[in-house]
Parts: structure tokens; sequence; C-alpha cells
């Protein structure tokens, strides 16, 4: 049992502000717990002798044996809610519901009493929820510490939502859908308890079987990808972000006053944290109820069988859009069809038994496809004719599907004629929609869950690196005024074992032609300042520069640095072994810390491939190898890198290797905010890391 | 026998009142009687009823004087003064007499007057009163404050050299970043002192005299601070501003330091990404609307302040950046720093001639 599991699962709970009075929210609370907790309420309010049949403590000492209080819901005015929290710290309440609002939320003096409450609460070690919330569920003792109008029925779905208001929507329209909940908290500002906390408490509970989230940001991103990483091994979470498009964004700041983080780095580390996201509520819901109801599927396979043949095309159409693939049946199952259907009938997938179709027809061919090894999956899809009842229909789908043990949707597609049908498949569990885009999609999340699970996580690798030799690069920056770093700091890649071609950052034109000479062919030449940042752009960059003229490129880049800013800091020119480009092809490798999220990972092909066609894929790091290669393979253009077009293919290795030192600098150190390698050349015979730009957080170093 | 020491530059902005007063503090404190003068007011308010320079005031606070601010500052340089001398109607002559007499008034029972030059070394030639002049007559010895970003500025030292010839004491190099400084140490100074131009020393840029403090910022701007709890006392030396979408303007805000990012009221993902970036010290919201009351939650807990104008943004714009660049703050702690850091860098008794 988890950390909270007398959150939800409380033998006394005391309602801190308890009233009477008419449209309060204490008494909301209070009628809401009388009516159907089971176990013992405690009404607290020093203005009172009773509140709704309850006796009224003057404050939290006043009731008997408070230290065996389990949870205390705070319902008290603002200005009071803080030294409520610390009494109940005081006599030893391990859980705390912070319903008042008017902290973070309202402004200046409401930030202040938000850290108040955060240092007492850390200070009592306290299980608190909110503050600004609307309370919390649970539905195996009957718990409904919200002031919402709504008590939720049982379930197997557990629900965390950062909007209280839209807790009361969902409970409202689950209520007519027969959507039944374990736990449902309404996270509130998330003082203390996040996502993260939730969802490691509901995986391991073992009476929750879906996790459900609305949320508008994460606070610590790092830290839910590693819990959710685990618990998505046994429990499926399903999450819907708001805030993905620019307006949203600027909503949710608006809402909870934290930067929503880029979208990118959402569905990255979603992603690897294993969750499924939707993108609305109706997907939400269809996704949890076909989680909870069905088994999952052992392959990506689905068998269509449908008494109309428009809808049957309709839902071929569906599993084409989706990861799903439309199976092939074996020649046994073909035998069985031919022979049990009549002419008429298409016995290819999509099966068509045609319109005359009865329940008992549905059945056999039901039970033929699913007794078929190539299927792993069925879609049953019927329209209303007078030989068809809906309600036998479902009756025969529900035992297929039992006998199978592999899932199954349904699409009857009526309204009225659906009638009894709807009771008996949501009573197996087995969803039902008119649409079968839907019942498609609710398909898809179990594969996709299924293949959650069978993803076996690998620790990143530790290199051994000159961390210290890092560290006094990076540090060297903090007496400039600039965050930036350029070429200057190559020796960082090197200290990470990342290959960079010979060379020097000079700042003499005598000395660029010693390092020219010492280097002994052609070389390359760069301005090296952190005002500039398209070196090439301006002339910066000079390619091929034979030793004898060293000394006036020197000259040429300065003044074409000055001509393009006068004040611009030149620290010098660089002067480096050319890379082969012929043989080599240009890659990007960077990093974006996200405020979420952390170190975002960016790998593409460089040039127009990243510039005009964006192409390319992001991870949360620290990455394993793994992780790393798939990067490799995400880009469209990765044929490329395993030489397209009769060029020799790339050092596979040595760029994965790259990818994963890089994740482990950025991981050491935080004060990295960006960096790029652009490009990083990789060869057949390695990769070397042609430029560098990285951006330090100052306060961080 | 007075001593008398002018301090001059060949820019403005570049810390000459603070070096001037931190002299002036210096020398008291060695137990010297010491006077200050600015013959010609330039850095003109009109705040106070009657348009003065505020330096004076400033230095009448700081080192107690009594002296008249009319004594302190004969003539006041303003764009009427300006119009009129070039019609003909001021009389040069006049003008130095005025100046002369008023310095021998204020310099009597002193060991040291130092005299404040005007904003540019040229200042004041339509009335054959520049900073040289002004030397001469008075028979002041010339301390050259100077900027440094380029080896190229040489040139200009040199010329002011020049032109100032045997009046010149010396050179001091203020407000020199970290990264120049080994330069102009190494190369730039002994090239200097080749040519006969003597250096005193180079002052390095420090971020409390560089900058502004929020909180003046605001008072300048006439800026409502709606912040409670955030520190106004950070100094900011740049502003940016966030015109972008949210993750852009993140990236734009990191690479920044020591910033007040100006953006609409109504912008919330560009404040929010702006409390993300440590480079930002303050947000500075235009247009009149305030921000959601979240956003300022948050801001209290990242200690960030944010200021709010009712101008639009572009006004603000041109505003901060006025105020930025000759609104150094000037008080008495600037002072105090200033005369730290010539201890630090500087023999500031032989500067001063002072014999004990």
């Amino acid at each position: 049992m988890g950390r909270l599991s007398t959150l939800f699962g409380p033998e006394r709970v005391a309602v801190i502000g308890a009233s009477e009075s008419e449209g309060s929210v204490g008494r909301a609370i209070t009628e809401n717990l009388l009516a159907s907790y089971e176990g013992e309420v405690l009404a607290v309010n020093p203005n009172a002798d009773e509140v709704l049949g309850l006796p009224c403590h003057d404050d939290i000492t006043d009731v008997d044996s408070p230290s065996s209080i389990d949870v205390a819901v705070v319902v008290v005015p603002p200005h009071i809610a803080v030294d409520a929290i610390r009494q109940s710290g005081e006599v030893g309440i391990e859980n705390v519901v912070v319903i008042t609002a008017g902290f973070g939320e309202t402004g200046s003096d409401g930030a202040a009493r938000e850290r108040e409450l955060r240092e007492v609460a850390e200070e009592y070690d306290l299980n608190l929820v909110g503050p600004n919330s609307l309370g919390v569920m649970s539905t195996p003792k009957g718990l409904n510490a919200t002031f919402g109008n709504e008590m939720a029925t049982e379930g197997d779905i557990s629900f965390m939502s950062q909007s209280g208001a839209f807790v009361t929507a969902v409970l409202d329209w689950a209520a007519e859908r027969d959507v039944g909940f374990k736990d449902i908290v309404s996270l509130g500002n998330k003082a203390i308890l996040d996502e993260g906390d939730f969802v490691a408490e509901w995986g391991e509970d073992p009476d929750t079987d879906v996790i459900l989230g609305y949320l508008e940001d994460i606070d610590d991103g790092e830290q839910f990808i590693r819990t959710a990483r685990e618990v998505t091994q046994d429990t499926p979470i399903v999450l819907v972000k708001s805030g993905r498009t620019d307006a949203g964004a600027s909503a949710a700041a608006s809402h909870t006053g934290a930067m929503a983080g880029s979208e990118r780095a959402y569905e990255a580390g979603l992603e690897q944290a294993g969750t499924l996201r939707v993108e609305s509520v109706q997907e939400l819901f269809d996704y949890a109820q076909i989680l909870s109801g069905q088994p999952l599927p052992d392959g990506e396979e689905v068998a269509i069988v449908t008494n109309a043949g428009g809808p049957g095309v309709m839902t071929t159409d569906a599993v084409g859009d989706s990861d799903l693939s439309l199976a092939e049946f074996t020649d046994e199952t073909f035998e069985e069809l031919r022979e049990t259907m009549p002419e008429a009938a298409n016995i290819y997938n999509p099966v068509d038994i045609i319109g005359d179709a009865p329940a008992e027809r549905f059945e056999s061919a039901l039970s033929t496809v699913l007794a078929d090894e190539n299927v792993s999956m069925a879609v049953v899809v019927a329209c209303p004719t007078a030989v068809l009842s809906f309600e036998e229909l479902a009756e025969v789908v529900v035992e297929a599907q039992q006998e199978s043990g592999l899932p199954v949707a349904t699409t009857l597609m009526g309204g009225k004629s659906v009638g009894e049908g709807q009771a008996i498949l949501t009573e197996a569990g087995i969803p039902q929609y008119f649409d079968p885009a839907r019942a498609v999609n609710g398909l898809d999340a179990l594969s996709e869950y299924q293949s959650i699970q069978a993803r076996e996580f690998e620790a990143p690798e530790t290199f051994d690196v000159d961390r210290d030799r890092a560290r006094e690069i990076l540090q060297s920056v903090s007496h400039r005024d600039t965050n930036r770093l350029g070429v200057e700091a190559m020796d960082l890649l090197e200290a990470y074992g990342i290959p960079t071609p010979k060379g020097d950052v000079v700042d003499s034109p005598g000395d660029a032609e010693a390092v020219a000479e010492e280097i002994g062919e052609e070389v390359v030449m760069k301005i090296v300042s952190p005002d500039i940042l398209h070196k090439s752009d301006i002339g910066g960059v000079e390619v091929g520069v034979p030793p004898e003229e060293v000394r006036d490129t020197y000259e040429d880049l300065v003044v074409r640095a000055r001509n393009y800013q006068a004040d611009a800091n030149i620290i010098g020119v660089q002067v480096q072994e050319m890379a082969d480009l012929d043989a080599g092809t240009e890659t990007i490798l960077g990093m974006n810390r996200d405020p979420q999220f952390g170190p975002l990972l960016l790998f593409g092909l460089g040039g127009i491939f990243v510039e005009v066609l964006e192409d390319t894929t992001v991870r949360v790091a620290p990455v394993s190898e793994p992780e790393a290669s798939a990067m490799l393979d995400d880009i469209e253009s990765a044929p490329l890198l395993k030489g397209a077009r009769g060029r020799d293919p790339v050092d596979r290795a040595a760029l994965v290797e790259t990818v994963q030192r890089l994740s482990q600098l950025v991981t050491d150190f935080p004060a990295i905010v960006e960096l790029d390698i652009n490009p990083l050349v990789a060869t057949p015979d390695g990769v070397q890391a042609v430029d560098l730009r990285l951006t330090l957080d100052q306060e961080e170093l | 026998m007075t001593d008398t020491l002018l301090v001059t530059s060949v820019e403005e902005g570049i810390g000459k009142t603070a070096i001037t007063l931190a002299l002036a503090r210096a020398a008291q404190e060695a137990g010297k009687e010491v006077g200050y003068m600015k013959p010609k007011g330039t850095r003109l308010q009109s705040a106070v009823g009657k348009t003065r320079d505020e330096d004076p005031m400033l230095a009448r606070e700081l080192l107690d004087f009594d002296a008249e601010m009319h004594e302190m500052e004969p003539i006041v340089y303003s764009p009427t003064f300006i119009k009129e001398a070039v019609r003909g109607r001021e009389n040069p002559d006049d003008l130095r007499d005025r100046v002369i007499e008023n310095f021998e008034d204020l310099s009597a029972d002193t060991d040291l007057m130092v005299v404040e030059g005007s904003d540019r070394l040229e200042t004041g030639g339509i009335v054959d009163l520049t900073d040289g002049d002004i030397a001469e007559a008075l028979d002041a010895r010339v301390l050259l404050v100077c900027g440094y970003a380029t080896p190229g500025d040489a040139d200009q030292v040199l010329a002011a050299a020049d032109q100032l010839g045997d009046r010149l004491a010396g050179v001091l190099f203020n407000g020199v970043t970290e990264s120049a400084m080994d330069e102009l140490a190494d190369d730039v100074m002994p090239f200097l002192e080749s040519r006969d131009v003597p250096v005193f020393g180079a002052l390095p840029r420090v971020q409390d005299l560089a900058g502004i403090t929020v909180g003046d910022l605001a008072r300048s701007l006439g800026a409502d601070v709606l912040t409670n709890e955030a520190s106004t006392d950070t100094h900011v030396e740049r502003f940016t501003v966030g015109a972008m979408g949210g993750n852009k303007a993140l990236d734009q805000f990191r690479r920044t330091r020591d910033a007040v990012m100006v953006s609409g009221g109504d912008r919330s993902e560009v404040q929010t990404a702006a409390l993300e970036a440590s480079g930002i010290k303050a947000l500075l919201l235009t247009g009149g609307f305030r921000p959601a009351s979240a956003v300022l939650g948050r801001a209290e807990k990242e200690n960030v302040p944010i200021l709010l104008v009712q101008s639009d943004t572009r006004t603000t714009i041109d505003r901060v950046e006025d105020v930025l660049h000759s609104g150094r703050t000037r008080d008495a702690e600037t002072v105090t720093r200033m005369q730290e850091l010539l201890d630090d860098g500087v023999d500031v008794h032989s500067l001063l001639e002072l014999s004990e």
C-alpha cells in the first residue's frame, strides 16, 4: 500500500471550517461526507455548537484523540488556513486536503501565504492536497470530501485533475454513462502533492486499473518520467495535457502561472514515461474504458465483422489511419467462413456477412475469425435491420469475446435501437460506439499500451569523462558579460570524449599561421565571438585556406566581424583542420533545457534537412544506448545515414555514442541551458564535432 | 596653496561624477579641506523648479558643503544658453571671469578643489570654455576618464592628451569589462606610457555601478511595482523585448543576463517564460494591462519584481533605453563603491598628490 492510502481510505475525517450556512463550501463538504462516507466525520468551527447534527469542536485539539484523525479537510478562509494546517500538523494528522483558495493563484499576498503553507507542510511532513482544490473522493469507503454536486460510482479508474471544475463536469458526465471510479483528486495548486505522487500511489493500488489525468503543466518532468515509467509496466496512464497550441499555452500560463513548456518536450517526455497521451476528453474516457474492460492484444492485427458494406469500409480506413493493421486470415479460416457464410458474403477481411445476417451469423463469423492465430482483436460493425436484434447481438459478442480472451470493440450503428445492447456490452466491459473510428482508436490504445508494457528499460551508460576539466571551461564564462560560449569551448566536447578536429583559437595572425603550419594542410578559419551567432552569414567562416593565406584571412575575418558589429566582443579566430565533408554527412546534435522536462536532446541531419524540412527528433536526456540508437532511425532522412545512393554508411556506433556522451554532459551540468553541435560530421570512420554553441545559466554554475 | 584637479572625459556616462566625488571624499578622509565645482551644468533637470545640473546637488549633500548652487555651477549649459551664445549674446570673457570669480570664492581655505568637467571634452567651445580652457583658467591638473573596448580607442585618448597638453596629469580607464582588461593592461597601457601619456590605472566594470536598480528604474519610468515582496534592489543593465511565442522567448531570455523584460501585460506565456530565465531580473509590462494573478504569484515565488506602465511597448522601450544609458544610479552608495574600486585599482594618494 502506498503512502497516500490513508488519504483515500481514512477512518476519521475532520472538516475544519464545517458550516451550516446555506451555500457555503464548508456546508457542501460536510453534507457530502455525511451523505455517503462510512467513517467518522468530525466538525470543527469555533463559531458553532452543532453543524448538520454533528457536535462542533472549537479547534482540532478539542477533538478526542486528534492524532487518530486520518484526514483534515481545510475549508476556512485564507488568512487562517495556514494556522489550521499547522495545528493539524501539531496534533499529528498526516493528510490534509486544503480546499481554501486565495493562494499563489491570486497574486502577491497569496504567493506569500502559499510559501508559508509549504513551509508548514514540510515541517510536519504532511501529505497535502491543494490548496485551491475541489477535494478528494474515494468510492470504496464512500468518501466524498469535495464540494462537487455528484458522488462517483464505484469503478477501477483513478482520476486526477489540475482543474477542479473539470472534475465536477466529468462526474456529471460519467454518472450518465456508467463510468466508475476508484479515487479522484483535484490537484489544485500542487503546493506539495503533485501528479507524480498520485501516479506513484495508484501504481501501487491493486484496485486502480487505469490512471487518468488532466494536466496543464508538470512540475518536475524528470521525476514524473521516472515514476511513470515504472507504474506503466502494470497500470496504464492516460493523460490530457492542455496548452498544446500557443493560444492554449498562454491560457494555461494565466491559469497556473507556470510556463507551459514546449509541446515537443511534452510529447517526448510523456512518450518516454510510457503514458498514453490523448487530445480530447472523449478519447480520455474511451481509452480508460477499453483499458479497464478489455484484455491486451498480443499483436496489432484486426478482424472486422460487419453486416454493412459502407461502414465496413469506414472501419477499414480507420484501421489504415491507426497503427493497427488488417489481419490476413489463414486458409482454415477462409474455408470455415466459406462453409458457414452465405454465397454473397465477403469472407475476406473486412468480413461482410451481408444485410440479412441475424445474430447467429455474427456469432459464427466472429468465433471463426477470433480463433484465427493471425487475429489479435476484432471490431464488430452492425447496422440495424429487421432480422437483427442488437440485444441478441450484444450477447453473442460478449460470449465470443470472453471465450477467445481477445479484445473486441463494437460499433452498433443505431440510436434507440441499440437499447439494451448497450447495457449488456458495458456490463461486460466491451466499448460500444456509433462511430467505427472510435472503436478502432480504442483498440489502437490497447495495442500501444501492450507495446509500452513490453518495453525494457535500460539504464543510460556512464562514460569515463573529465568532468573537472569541463567544469573549468564552463566557469570561464562567469566573468564575461555574456551567457554564451562558442568554439572557444570546444575542449568541453573533448573532455566528454566527443571528437573534434585539430585546431586552436588564437588572437593574432602570427599565432594563426603557426597553428595552420602545425596542421600542415588547408584549414578552416572562423571568427570567434559570443556576439556573432550566425558566423557564416557575415562572412565569418573561410574554408580551405592554404597556410600562406592564413595571415590575410585572419585580418579579413576580424574586419568583417567589426563591420557587422562594431562593439562585438571578438575573442579571436579559430584555425581548424578541414573535416572531410565529401565523405561525411552533416548532422546536428543539440539540447535545449525544457522548464519542465529538463534536457531535451535533438538530433537531425544538418543543412536543409533541419532548416527547411525540420526533420529532427527529440528525447529527454539521459538516454540509453537503445534510445540514442532509436533517435537515428526516427528522422525521415535516416536512409542517408545508412548510405543511400551509393554512399558508404556512416559510423553508426560512433554517432550513437556521441548522442549518449552529450546526454551525459547535459545531465551532469544543469547550467547548460542550450547547446548545439552543428555540424556534427559523420563519416564512415567516425564523427567530428565541427562547431559548437552553448548558453549557460550563470546562477546554476 | 590650493591644488586643483579637473576631471574630464571623452564621452558621457563613463562614471565621471562618481569618480570626482569619490576622489573628493578620499581627500576629505585624508584630512584635507576640499571644495567642489562644476563650471558648466549639462545634466539638466528641472524637477526642482529651476533648471540645474543634478551632480552639484549630490556633491553638496555628500561632501557636506554649504556653498550656493549657483556658485558651484556658474554656467547652466542649457539649450537656450547655447542658442544665445551662438547669436553672440553671451560674452565669453564675462563668462570666464564669472567662473574664475566663483572658483576663487569656493577655493578659499581649501587644500584641494575638484572640478567636474562637462559631458565631453569639446563641450563649451562656443564660449571658449572647453574643459581644457577651464583647466588653463583655473591652473588645474586634468584627470582624463576614458572607457575601453578595443585597441582603436587609443586614438581618442591620444587626441585628448594632445589637446590637454601638459595639463594632463593622467588617464584613468573606467568600466573595463573582464574580457577587455588583459588587452588593456598588457598592450594598450604600456603603449600609451610609451607615447608619454601617463596612465593612473584601469577600474573594472562592476555590476552595481554599471546598472540601475529595478527600484530606480521604476521611479524613473513612473511605473507601478505590482509585486510586494520580490526585491527591487537587483541591478539591471539591459532590456529584452518579449514579442514572440513562449518557447522562442525562453531561448532569447536565457541568452541575456541582468536584463529587464519588456512585454505587453496580456502576454502570460511570455511573462512565465521570462520567470523561467535566470538572467531576467524584472518584468516591465506595458499598456496598463495587469498580468494574470497566478503570474503575479509565480513572480513572488521566483523573487522577480513586476513593473507596470501605462504607455505602449514602443514608447516604453525608448524610455528604458534612455534610463539605462544615462540614468546610472547616482547616490551615496555609488560613490562609496567607486571609492573602494579606486582604492583597489589606483594609487589615490599620488593621483591627488597628497603629501603626508
